[in-house]
């Protein structure tokens, strides 16, 4: 694994039945322990400025696409330290060639966290925590990309 | 199954301490083999870090789990879990869905050879009060945790007070079931007595003396060796580590002191734990004749 939360391998454009659906790549948790998919907050992608929405961004964990709808509800599926999540973005015709600006957040809850760093402002996906803790890691990553 | 029989306590060390390395630069064999170098005999993980497709391990390994103990004479002593039953956002577990999860971490970790469990509750203040059917949750799994043979000990941590109420609520929970599967993990953050000029310390807190611990001796299986700095001639600057085990040795303590490092500094570049644990080990050696 890469030290980054956003890792390189695994950024490519998916190709379904001939056809360029979207792109996807790979996160890591950036946490000292794996979590439970309804402690998830998935946020929003920003390619190269464009944001997509995560009705538009599947979470793939243990080889199963999860909608965050479908993740809210999960608390069976684990997530590990040791394995990164692919997440799926729908883009007709992908990414072209070249270099990428990507941006993405998500944060996930800790059931020992004092309420007031539990709610939805505190973990709010797309913002930085108001307090930096380095084995939380950040909630928003960005990375330059290159797709082939 | 590997076993340490010396009496005392003994030395070992909680995987956490690797946080910033695990599953980039450090495997978990790697883990072990660290420990062993170090002569340390007790292990504590994390349930939800170490544990390889969690909470569902396969045989092979569980099997490759029972071989690094063996190879390394490492003896699992501590499950870190935790009761999440905040992991649904819009609604609290039940008790009966928090004990089920619970039980599920009791059998597991009794089939990895654990004795003792670092059960973390989940809070529900900012004073980190746990929640209040904390008490039907365990007595829900003590049956379980009885069959197994394992204790589950909620951790004492640093700003909570030895002399507290919550401490005095869970020895009274501990005397009132007359259950030996019931006990507290004391953090040796509590005894800190000293802070760097520019350092944020809680209001709440206040560091309690060596002696603090006497009474609690009973109900603790074992103890998160917390050390924040170590110098050159192998000594803790902030925590007095002699008083402390000396008194713990004085009484008779039988248990794992298991080293815990979570100083924000090993997230930096090159920073590798294995140095401070090391000094620290070689502290503890010489305090304890090891």
């Amino acid at each position: 694994m890469e030290k980054q939360v956003i890792q390189t391998v695994g950024f490519r454009n998916i190709v379904e039945n001939g056809e360029v659906t979207g792109f996807q790549f790979k996160v890591r948790l950036p946490y000292y322990r794996g979590v439970f998919l309804s402690q998830l907050r998935p946020g929003t992608v920003i390619i190269d400025g464009e944001s997509i929405s995560k009705e538009n961004v599947l979470w793939n964990v243990k080889g199963e696409d999860f909608t965050a709808e479908e993740m809210k509800h999960d608390f069976k599926t684990h997530w590990s330290v040791q394995v990164p999540a692919v997440i799926k973005v729908k883009k007709p015709g992908g990414l072209s060639q070249g270099y990428h600006d990507l941006t993405y957040g998500f944060s996930f809850t800790s059931s020992y966290m004092p309420p007031i760093m539990q709610n939805d402002e505190a973990l709010d996906p797309d913002k930085e925590s108001m307090i930096f803790m380095p084995e939380f890691g950040h909630h928003v990553n960005s990375r330059r990309m290159i797709i082939v | 199954m590997y076993r340490y029989d010396k009496k005392g306590p003994k030395r070992g060390v909680a995987l956490y301490s690797y946080s910033a390395e695990f599953g980039l630069t450090k495997t978990l064999e790697d883990c072990f083999e660290d420990v062993h170098d170090m002569g340390a005999h007790g292990i504590e993980i994390l349930a939800n870090t170490h544990i390889e497709n969690y909470p569902y391990p396969t045989d092979e390994w569980v099997e490759n789990w029972h071989h690094l103990c063996e190879k390394y004479e490492v003896e699992p002593v501590e499950y870190g879990n935790w009761i999440d039953s905040h992991v649904l956002g819009y609604r609290d577990l039940t008790t009966e869905e928090s004990i089920e999860m619970l039980c599920r971490d009791i059998r597991l970790a009794a089939r990895l050879g654990f004795t003792c469990m670092r059960t973390k509750m989940p809070v529900i203040n900012e004073k980190l009060e746990p929640v209040l059917n904390w008490r039907e949750i365990i007595k829900g799994a003590l049956p379980v945790a009885e069959k197994f043979g394992i204790k589950m000990m909620p951790e004492i941590h640093t700003p909570t007070n030895l002399k507290s109420d919550m401490v005095k609520q869970f020895v009274d929970f501990a005397k009132e079931t007359g259950t030996e599967c019931f006990g507290i993990n004391v953090d040796f953050s509590v005894f800190r007595t000293k802070f760097s000029e520019h350092e944020w310390v809680d209001p709440l807190y206040k560091a309690n003396d060596p002696e603090d611990i006497i009474p609690l001796l009973p109900y603790i299986y074992c103890c998160h060796a917390k050390f924040i700095n170590m110098n050159d001639d192998f000594e803790e600057t902030t925590i007095p580590y002699p008083e402390v085990l000396k008194v713990m040795m004085d009484h008779g303590w039988n248990g794992y002191l298991l080293s815990e490092y979570e100083g924000a500094d090993k997230y930096q570049d090159g920073y590798e734990v294995t140095q401070m644990l090391r000094k620290q080990h070689i502290m503890m050696k010489r305090i304890l004749g090891d």
